[in-house]
This record gives C-alpha cells, sequence and structure tokens, in this order.
C-alpha cells in the first residue's frame, strides 16, 4: 500500500474551520434580510379548515401555498410532497406557512399567534407490525429456487429483528437563505446536492433553468440529513424571498430541526433460512420500511436494504419482499447508509443464530458462507473485484483477541462481576449509484478549467460536507497534473458555475466524480497550451456493468467495498448499562486517497453506528417524537468509545481514481450488528432490535430466565 | 440595561435585556460569528467560551453574569501562540472536518490545559465531555489534545 | 413587559423580592433553556438575577457541619473541601461547562425528580436557609421539596445556604444511571452511606432519585437496620428490598421505562446491601475494629 497519494496532507479547510473564520449559513447577512418562522402542523392527520392570522404589522408577512409561482409540490422522486400543506396535514412538523419579517423575536411571537383550525383524521402508524398499511414502493427479488430449497431443508429458522429511527444530529442545523434579484432566485445553503435543489425549485417557481441559482455555504455537517430535505426549505426561502422582494433566512433551532426533517428509516426485517449440512441453502427476507408521510426516497433506501439483504454472504437460492409503507409521522429519508445498516444488522444477527444451532463458530459460519470472487449477489450480479472476506474476518480476530475472548466470556457470563461479550461482523456498502444509475440518471458531468495564472479549478456540484472531499479531489488532481496541491482551486459550488456531476452522496464523490477529474487532469495534462481551457468529461460506464432496473438483476453496483468489525463490550450486571471497551475495523476501500481523511470516516462512522445501536432512542408515540432536542436525543460524547483500532486492505478497484473504491458509509454499517453480537456474547440473550438500550436488556433477559 | 465586560482583551459596551444569552450579544452584537449555536440547551458546546478562563455554554449564559468580566471567544484566542500550536495539533492529528464543533473544542482543550498541563487520555475525554462531535467519533480529537500538550510544553 | 432585575447585593435583591417578584436566575443552566425563545428567552415573569451575589457564593465549615451559599458553582463545590459522596454526585453533573455556572441552589429551587445534588444532600441531612426581607427560616431539605418542580419556596424569599453534616461514613456508595456515560441526565440514582465501624451497622442512609415524585429516604427502614451485623442485615436484605419497593412510584417517560427505574433500583439497593455494606461489616468484625 502506501501509495504516494495516500499520505495525509494538511487539510486545506481546516484552518477557516479551527479558527472560526468559516462562514456557515446563519453566519452570513444580507441588507435588508428577514427572518422566517415556519408554522407546522402540530398533529399527525388533520383536514385544514382554516388557518387564522392575526393582523401583522408593516413589513410582516405571510407566504403559504398561493405563493408558490408554479407547481406545489417538492421534486424529489414522486410529486407528492407540499411545499406547503394546503388541504390536509400529514405529519406533525408539517410546514403549513411562513411568516416572515426584520426582527427574529417579532416574527415568533407573531407566528406563536396564528392559529390553525383543523377536523383531526385517523392517522396511521408503524407500531412495530407495519402490516396493511399503504405503501410508497414494493418490490420482489428472486434468485435461484428458494421454494426448492425449502422444501429440501434439513432445518429451517426464522428470526425477526426490528431497527429504530436515527437522526443526524449534524452539529449545524439545516438553513437557508433566499434572495430573488429582478428576475432571478438565488438559494444559499447548508446542502449536499446543490442540482436537487435547483430542479426543486425549477419546478416550483415553473421558470426556466437560468433563472434559478443555488449556492452551497459552508456545511457543518450532513450525513444524508441535508441530501433531500434542503429542497424543501431552499423552496420556503425562495418563495419568501420573491414574494416580499427581500432576501429571506431561514435558520433551524435544534428543536424544530429534529420534530420536521428526514430521519433514518426504521425498520422490521424478518429472515427464514433453510440449512442443510450445516450450510444455508436458501433464504426468504421480508423487510418492511416506515416511510414516514411522504415518498421521498423510500423506494432507493429500500431497494438498498434489498440489495444488501444477504449481506456478503453467497445464497444462491433467494426470495426478498421488500415494502416502504406510508405512515403518518416525519418522512424517513437518506442517513450514511441509506438501508445498509437495517439489513446488515438483520442479516448478521440472523446469521448468529444459525452459527448457534449448527453449533459452529459464528466466526467460522461466516467464513464459510462469505462471497468470493465471481460468485453471484442476490441479484445475480458478480463482484467483480477480488474478494478477501475470510482474510478480513481473521484479519479482525486476530487484531482483537476475538477467539479466545469468545469463548472465554460465554464461560465466565453466569459469574459475578461485569458480564464481558464480543462480536463479529462482517459487512459492505455497494459504492454509489444502484446499477445503471450513474449513467442513465446523474449523468455526471465534471469540468476542470486551466486559468490563466496556471492555476487549475475543479468545477462540480460536489460539495465538502466535513468528509473532505475538497482535499480529497484537490490530491486527485494535483497528482495527476504533478502540481503542487495549492495550484488547485476548489470552492463551494454555485451553480451558476459549476455542472451536475451528481449529488454528493451515495459515496460517490471521490469514486465517481474523483475519477472524472482524474480523468480531465489527465486529458489537460496532454494539452501543451497556456490556456485558459476547459475541458470537460462526461460519466463512462465501465464495461462489465449489467443492471436491469426493471427486474432487478445484474450487478446492482458496479463495485463494493467491504469490512469486518469486532465489538467488546462489558455490561454491568445490576443496571444493564452497555460499555464498548474495543473497537476493530478491517476495511477494503481500495486505496485511501488519504489515509488520515480516511480514518476520520472511519472513526466517526463506527462511533455513528455504535450510537445507533446503543444510546441513540428515538421513538415515536401517537405521531409525535417524544426525544425531540439534545437533551433526550442522545449522540455519544468524547466519554463513550474507546479508539477504533483500524487496518486497511492493500485493494485497488480498477475505475477508481489511484484504485479507490467507496468509504463514506461503510464504516457506519457494521459497528451495531458487531455489538449486537457482543452484547448476546455477555448476556446469553438474543438481541433482536436496535437501539439495545438497558431497559431493553432488562427486559430480555427477564423474559429468558 | 448596559452592559460592560472585556471581549477579547478590549472593553466593550452593550445596551441590552440582561437576560440576552451571551451567546446573541457575541454573535450579532460584536460580530463573534466562530461561536456557534449548535442546539440551544447547553448540551453540544458549539457556543463554548471563557468567561474568566473557565469555559461556560454562552447559549445559556445570560450576557448580565458576564458582566465585568473577561471574555474569551475563538476570535481572541486564534491570536495567540498556545491557539497555534492546539491549531497544528489538531491538524496533525485529523480532529478537523465539518468544522462547525472545531473553536468549542479549541476553547474546552485550552480550558483543560489551563487546569491540567499535562493529561493523560482519561482526563483529556473527561475536559472534552461536554462538547459534541458528530464527525470524527472522537479518536483525533482526543489524540489532537494530548500532542497540543505535548508539543506546548511550558505554554501552559 | 417582564424585566430583568441585577440586584447588586442580597438586600436589594430581598427588597426587589418583597416589591416586584421575581424568578431567580443564578447559574442559568435549567431556567435558560426552560424559558428558550428564538434568541433571549421568554420569560413569563420578572427575573431576579442573584448568580453573582458575593452573599450568596461560600463554602465555609462551622459547628461541624458545611454550610453552602446556594449560588456557589459546582466547580467552586468541587475545589472545596466537600463530602466524598457529593464530590461523586456533582462531579456527573452536566459538563465541565455546566459546572462552571450551574449552582446546587438552581438544582434545589428546579426540584426535579432528577435533580443530581439532591438524593445525596438528602442522605447527608441537608437543611436550607430561606431568606425574604425580614425573615429566615431553615428546614430540612427534604422537607423543602414537596413534589416535582415544587418547593415551598415563598414568593418573596430566596434559597440562600445549603447545610449538611460532614459524614464520618466508612462506606460511600453512589450510583447514577444516566442516559449516556457522560453530560448526562439521570434515570434514577441510588445513594447509600453507612458507618460500619465494630461490625455493626451504626449508621446508615439510603436515598433513591428519579423513581418517585420526590427523593425516596425512609428514616424508619433505615433505623429498623441499625444495630445489625453481617449475617443479619444479609438475611434482611430481601425485606428491605421490598420496604423500598412500596416507596417507589417510578414513570415511564422519554428517558427510561417504568419497569427499569423500579427494577434498577432495587437490584442497586440489593447490590449495596450485599456487595458493599455486608462485606464491610464483615471486615470490621474480623479486626474487631
Amino acid at each position: 500500500m502506501h501509495k504516494p497519494i495516500s499520505r495525509p496532507v494538511a487539510r486545506v479547510d481546516a484552518r477557516e474551520k479551527t479558527g472560526g473564520t468559516a462562514r456557515y449559513l446563519d453566519d452570513l447577512r444580507f441588507e435588508g434580510m428577514l427572518h422566517a418562522g415556519t408554522l407546522r402542523s402540530d398533529r399527525p392527520h388533520a383536514r385544514i379548515k382554516n388557518i387564522r392570522v392575526p393582523d401583522l404589522p408593516e413589513g410582516y408577512h405571510i407566504i403559504d401555498a398561493r405563493d408558490v409561482p408554479g407547481m406545489n409540490r417538492v421534486k424529489i422522486l414522486v410529486d407528492d410532497q407540499p411545499f406547503f400543506a394546503e388541504h390536509e396535514v400529514r405529519y406533525v412538523g408539517e410546514p403549513i406557512l411562513l411568516l416572515a419579517g426584520e426582527d427574529r423575536g417579532a416574527v415568533f411571537d407573531l407566528l406563536s399567534g396564528v392559529k390553525g383550525e383543523y377536523e383531526d383524521l385517523e392517522p396511521v402508524f408503524f407500531e412495530g407490525k407495519g402490516e396493511g398499511l399503504d405503501n410508497f414502493a414494493e418490490y420482489v427479488i428472486k434468485k435461484g429456487n428458494p421454494e426448492q430449497a425449502f422444501r429440501e431443508a434439513a432445518d429451517i429458522f426464522e428470526g425477526t429483528w426490528e431497527t429504530g429511527l436515527q437522526e443526524q444530529a449534524y452539529m449545524e442545523p439545516q438553513g437557508v437563505i433566499g434572495v430573488c434579484d429582478r428576475d432571478r432566485v438565488t438559494v444559499y445553503g447548508s446542502m449536499q446536492c446543490p442540482y436537487y435543489i435547483h430542479k426543486a425549485l425549477v419546478q416550483g417557481f415553473g421558470w426556466e433553468e437560468g433563472r434559478v441559482r443555488v449556492v452551497q455555504t459552508v456545511t457543518g455537517g450532513a450525513f444524508g440529513g441535508k441530501e433531500e430535505y434542503p429542497s424543501l426549505i431552499a423552496g420556503h426561502a425562495a418563495f419568501a424571498a420573491f414574494k416580499t422582494g427581500r432576501p429571506v433566512k431561514i435558520v433551524f433551532d435544534r428543536h424544530e430541526d429534529m420534530v420536521c426533517t428526514t430521519k433514518r428509516h426504521s425498520a422490521i426485517i424478518r429472515i427464514k433460512s433453510a440449512m442443510n449440512r450445516d450450510r444455508v441453502t436458501g433464504m426468504e427476507i421480508d423487510i418492511t420500511l416506515d416511510g414516514g408521510a411522504y415518498a421521498g426516497l423510500s423506494s432507493v433506501v429500500l431497494q438498498r436494504a434489498m440489495f444488501a439483504s444477504t449481506g456478503v454472504y453467497r445464497v444462491d437460492n433467494v426470495l426478498v419482499r421488500g415494502r416502504a409503507v406510508r405512515t403518518n409521522t416525519v418522512p424517513a429519508g437518506a442517513f450514511r447508509g441509506f438501508g445498509g445498516p437495517q439489513a446488515i444488522f438483520a442479516v448478521e444477527m440472523h446469521m448468529h443464530s444459525l452459527a448457534e444451532r449448527a453449533g459452529v463458530s459464528p466466526l467460522n459460519f461466516k467464513k464459510r458462507h462469505v462471497l468470493g470472487t465471481g460468485d453471484k449477489t442476490v441479484t445475480g450480479g458478480s463482484a467483480h473485484e477480488e474478494l478477501r472476506l475470510g482474510e478480513m474476518a481473521d484479519l479482525v480476530a486476530s487484531m482483537s483477541g476475538y477467539k479466545e475472548k469468545l469463548k472465554r466470556f460465554e464461560k465466565k457470563r453466569n459469574g459475578n462481576g461485569g458480564k464481558r461479550g464480543i462480536g463479529l461482523s462482517l459487512f459492505m456498502h455497494g459504492c454509489a449509484f444502484t446499477g445503471s444509475g450513474e449513467r442513465d440518471i446523474i449523468k455526471a458531468e465534471v469540468r476542470l478549467a486551466k486559468r490563466s495564472d496556471g492555476s487549475v479549478e475543479i468545477l462540480v456540484s460536489s460539495v465538502e460536507m466535513g468528509q473532505g472531499a475538497f482535499t480529497a479531489l484537490k490530491k486527485i488532481v494535483a497528482e495527476t497534473l504533478e502540481i503542487p496541491l495549492d495550484r488547485v482551486v476548489y470552492v463551494n459550488p454555485d451553480t451558476d458555475r459549476v455542472p451536475d456531476s451528481g449529488p454528493t452522496v451515495a459515496s460517490r464523490t471521490v469514486m465517481i466524480v474523483g475519477r472524472l477529474l482524474m480523468r480531465a487532469a489527465e486529458e489537460m495534462k496532454k494539452r501543451t497550451d497556456a490556456g485558459p481551457f476547459e475541458i470537460v468529461r462526461t460519466y463512462e460506464q465501465p464495461p462489465a456493468i449489467r443492471w436491469d432496473q426493471d427486474t432487478f438483476k445484474g450487478d446492482a453496483y458496479p463495485v463494493y467495498s467491504w469490512g469486518a468489525n469486532v465489538v467488546e463490550v462489558e455490561v454491568d450486571p445490576v443496571t444493564y448499562e452497555i460499555a464498548v471497551r474495543g473497537c476493530w475495523g478491517v476495511y477494503d476501500v481500495g486505496t485511501p486517497i488519504d489515509e488520515r481523511i480516511l480514518k476520520g470516516q472511519i472513526d466517526g462512522g463506527v462511533a455513528q453506528g455504535l450510537g445507533y445501536a446503543t444510546v441513540e432512542n428515538m421513538r415515536i408515540e401517537a405521531g409525535r417524537l417524544l426525544q425531540s432536542n439534545m437533551t433526550d436525543y442522545v449522540i455519544p460524547t468524547s466519554l463513550e468509545y474507546p479508539p477504533v483500532e483500524s487496518v486497511l486492505m492493500d485493494t485497488e478497484y480498477e475505475y477508481g481514481p489511484f484504485g479507490a473504491k467507496c468509504a463514506g458509509e461503510l464504516p457506519i454499517v457494521g459497528a451495531p450488528p458487531a455489538l449486537g453480537a457482543a452484547v448476546q456474547n455477555a448476556l446469553g440473550v438474543r438481541v433482536t432490535k436496535l437501539p439495545v438500550t438497558p431497559e431493553y436488556l432488562l427486559e430480555a433477559a427477564g423474559n429468558e430466565d | 440595561m448596559r452592559i460592560e465586560f472585556v471581549l477579547n482583551g478590549k472593553e466593550v459596551g452593550v445596551d441590552t435585556d440582561p437576560a440576552k444569552r451571551l451567546l446573541d450579544v457575541l454573535r450579532n452584537d460584536f460580530g463573534c460569528t466562530g461561536v456557534k449555536e449548535g442546539c440551544g440547551e447547553g448540551e453540544c458546546g458549539a457556543c463554548a467560551v471563557l468567561v474568566e478562563g473557565r469555559l461556560v455554554n454562552s447559549c445559556i449564559l445570560p450576557v448580565i453574569a458576564a458582566r465585568g468580566l473577561e471574555v474569551i471567544t475563538i476570535e481572541g484566542f486564534r491570536e495567540t501562540e498556545r491557539y497555534r500550536v492546539i491549531e497544528e495539533a489538531f491538524d496533525e492529528a485529523g480532529a478537523v472536518q465539518c468544522g462547525f464543533c472545531t473553536p468549542g473544542f479549541v476553547l474546552a482543550a485550552e480550558a483543560l490545559l489551563r487546569r491540567n498541563p499535562v493529561p493523560d487520555e482519561e482526563q483529556v475525554r473527561e475536559g472534552l465531555s461536554g462538547n459534541l462531535c458528530r464527525c470524527t467519533g472522537y479518536g483525533a480529537l482526543v489524540r489532537g489534545v494530548l500532542d497540543a500538550a505535548d508539543r506546548g510544553r511550558g505554554l501552559w | 413587559m417582564v424585566e430583568t432585575f441585577c440586584p447588586e447585593n442580597l438586600g436589594e435583591a430581598l427588597s426587589l423580592l418583597r416589591s416586584a417578584g421575581g424568578l431567580a436566575l443564578a447559574g442559568g443552566t435549567d431556567l435558560m433553556v426552560r424559558y428558550r425563545g428564538p434568541g433571549t428567552p421568554a420569560f413569563e415573569r420578572n427575573v431576579l438575577y442573584i448568580g453573582r451575589l458575593p452573599e450568596l457564593r461560600y463554602v465555609r465549615e462551622e459547628g461541624g457541619a458545611t454550610h453552602v451559599g446556594a449560588c456557589t458553582t459546582y466547580a467552586e463545590l468541587l475545589a472545596s473541601d466537600i463530602p466524598p459522596v457529593l464530590r461523586e454526585a456533582v462531579g456527573l453533573i452536566g459538563s465541565p461547562a455546566i459546572r462552571n455556572a450551574g449552582t446546587m441552589g438552581g438544582n434545589i429551587c428546579n426540584a426535579s425528580p432528577a435533580g443530581d445534588s439532591i438524593p445525596p444532600l438528602i442522605a447527608l441531612g441537608a437543611s436550607v436557609r430561606l431568606v425574604s426581607l425580614d425573615k429566615s427560616r431553615t428546614l430540612p431539605l427534604s422537607d423543602f421539596i414537596t413534589g416535582p418542580g415544587k418547593t415551598v419556596l415563598r414568593p418573596d424569599e430566596l434559597l440562600a445556604g445549603i447545610s449538611f453534616e460532614r459524614g464520618d461514613f466508612d462506606v460511600v456508595f453512589y450510583k447514577k444511571v444516566g442516559t449516556r456515560a457522560a453530560n448526562a441526565l439521570s434515570k434514577l440514582s441510588f445513594t447509600g452511606l453507612a458507618c460500619t465501624a465494630g461490625g455493626i451497622l451504626n449508621k446508615i442512609r439510603i436515598c433513591f432519585g428519579g423513581v418517585a415524585p420526590v427523593v425516596v429516604r425512609s428514616e424508619e427502614l433505615e433505623k429498623g437496620l441499625l444495630g445489625m451485623d453481617a449475617d443479619t442485615l444479609e438475611e434482611a436484605a430481601d425485606e428491605v428490598g421490598r420496604g423500598y419497593e412500596k416507596l417507589i412510584e417510578p414513570i415511564d417517560d422519554q428517558r427510561s421505562t417504568k419497569r427499569y427505574r423500579r427494577e434498577v433500583s432495587l437490584r442497586i439497593l440489593d447490590y449495596f446491601i450485599q456487595n458493599v455494606v455486608v462485606p464491610g461489616l464483615k471486615t470490621k468484625e474480623t479486626s474487631g475494629r
């Protein structure tokens, strides 16, 4: 390993962030700017009879559905979600109108005087069953002959796993500023996808594209929470700016952010396996995701969950059924892993149960089933790259002392003192958009501009949101052109200046956009003229990928990144509190573009995964979030987890820049099942849901007495 | 009410409601936008400043509580030698990702090292326990503070 | 129109309280959150800022007891000589920044069932001194707090100070079950103090926090344990548990469940008796001290 490019460099955006000079959305001020607050539904399902607005002083305005010049629908995948609810509200927190004015305090005072009159309608909730509900999407994947496998099975085992909500809890709350200038509108904001917002505004205004401009501001974390959500509030700010003729700023406080923005889909996953001679010969998997009130991205999250449903294992006969249901709760959306964490948790815990039944150690049982190079995935595609899962499993086991500890902890389980446990997980993440998404939907375009002073500017719509895109993409260009890093320019994307290279999601930025930039740089290098000039590159799909989006057959992803985790816990025998005592990870992400940045993604992803698995408890009761501030929604602190010991596999992906694959989401996927398995080892109880709270363990241990 | 205090070494005053959050006074009246609002409840530490050298969450401190006292924000602290050591150590460790929490962590590190110039890992974690970071998982931040203590021997 | 008053001394504060009334604001770590608006908090009545009043910030030893001014911050407390159980509990409140502002007086007047300083203080037999313009009165802390968020503080009174015994307990046990490892709200807490000299239980204090509208302490049950030796106490453990079970009334909320609070608080009690006090008594027996 240790390609020159992997060597860490000083992160290009560190200085202004550490010194507090970086300007996030709320730090921006425009002359004549108004502040806007939002009236939101306080009930899960109701018909709006009337909204009574008190007399407003001069300079204070209401903006609602009537002020949407174009289509009152937020463009995501399906046009079902209004910018402003008109006749019906479908979740607590749904926006109904804005109140804008010069003094922020006065805006919220006046807003509290706005009264909605509603006729309550019957709400629909998930409530741990997920049955009989309307759905946004429903799919079936079939591989081989599962019916036969079950007929011929020597043993059949079935289990159900539930995963809960998770809030992204980026440290910078959402915010946008809309500015209207004669016949153009510009929205500044904390975002992942400038062009998603651009398209949504074009549809909301019904204007031609040139009249809309979107500019990303320094983004303080996102994790998927600023993927599709900002399109909604960008519309709000833009319509308000258009109506009032003044710039309008919307910034959420933490409570509002938690109540009304998208969350990770909660899930119920049932897996039934047919076993013959201690091998899994068939699987039947049923996935239900709670999509919340509107379609959003649920269909795609569901697809990814289904494509991940058999984990890293080769199962020849599979039937996967999945659905994303509609409930009267806040719409679920993108969050690091995007359906993968839910599915991998279930299949990993299921494999643990199977291993137990077979009387085989989890490590050996899993190794027996892992995909090898050339094996077919659940969609009948091939993992084209070299697969080294067995090796990775062995490596993480030896790093952590897994084998010896597993036995020792099991023996000591009924003794006194803290219960120690250790668990191992194997996992993967499909890189970039599904199948032919890059080729057929995104069609990424990048530009690389050579300036007359010799500097080179990267023109892409990818954003820096903390994950290191600025540094990584600059490195790729600088390394290819063999010029110093500081000769490469890359600023926050502005749709007036950059082409649509696709959204900053799906761990695609380095692998797809980075590669396009590398190709552009290669082309630029060949040019002998001094400039200025621009190189344009558009996406070319690697030749071997075959995918049918209608039947879900073929290569669901161009390539996968793989991982192996071990987590060691100690469970307090009196209180069932879980302390994490060790985390180890082995990751195959191809060539790291910067080892230090990658380490940051690993450390952060593992912490987020462990949080998801333990303390991040978010529940809905009668459509209302019980935890909606940082006091009650608990994310990990510096005292929670020990350092992650991680190792990278030395692999290279032919179609990634310098051999890089995807890395941003992978680390969150493996931690929850490793933790779940560790708790099982410690207590001898089955862990069937996330988060694993002390309250849950008390019940589980009590029920098994 | 006129409330005067010393901000980043300079005597300042503001006519305001004594119960106004110090955070808002710093950001809106004095342009200290490096002090951030992450939660408004004193949970995340993105708003942390030093008052008389002690770390406090400015989002839950009424400005009257700072009257006549010395307040230091990242805007002031970044001019010091100690800051440069912390900045370098943070960069080497990979402690900066989205950056929103970073100024708060810098001041938390300063507050810790003032009291304990040679902390061990547990003490560093304890000292940072009131600052939330969602990006780094804390590993790099802890390493950064330990490294700063090392590099800055004699400064604290 | 609500006003915020900033008296320069205690006399002025009490005078304002008598004439204009107001909500006493010290560290702000509870009230600035409870009344938060967008920007300046939306207090519902006048506010009296007392956080910097010098008369209310002190830690003194006098007459075998410790006296703490109500507006002494947790950090100032931790820098003083306070009983080990209080040190442990206060050290787990909030975070370093919270402890630099928050006060025990505020914790007590907020009277949350999850207030962390209260159970150890009650275990130490704490009393509170309430002052108004022309009067002052002292009462046990356990009489001061009457329910969640409810105290007997009169509108013209301020909590001025808290006093508690030094406590020569050789067994000091405190357990806070929080929502996470640090900077956590309490789901429940347990405070156990005992004196095991000579192998006999000659003093015992048991307090539960977060499992009832107010702190649970039973002087009656405690008395019943006095004089026991290791074996007797071991045998009595189950009965003691049943006794406390009748006194606790936990609830479900966004942080935890009724069942968890009930079962875990009693498990901690049992642990305290069997694994802390009983062995402590046994050692004292054998060494004959």
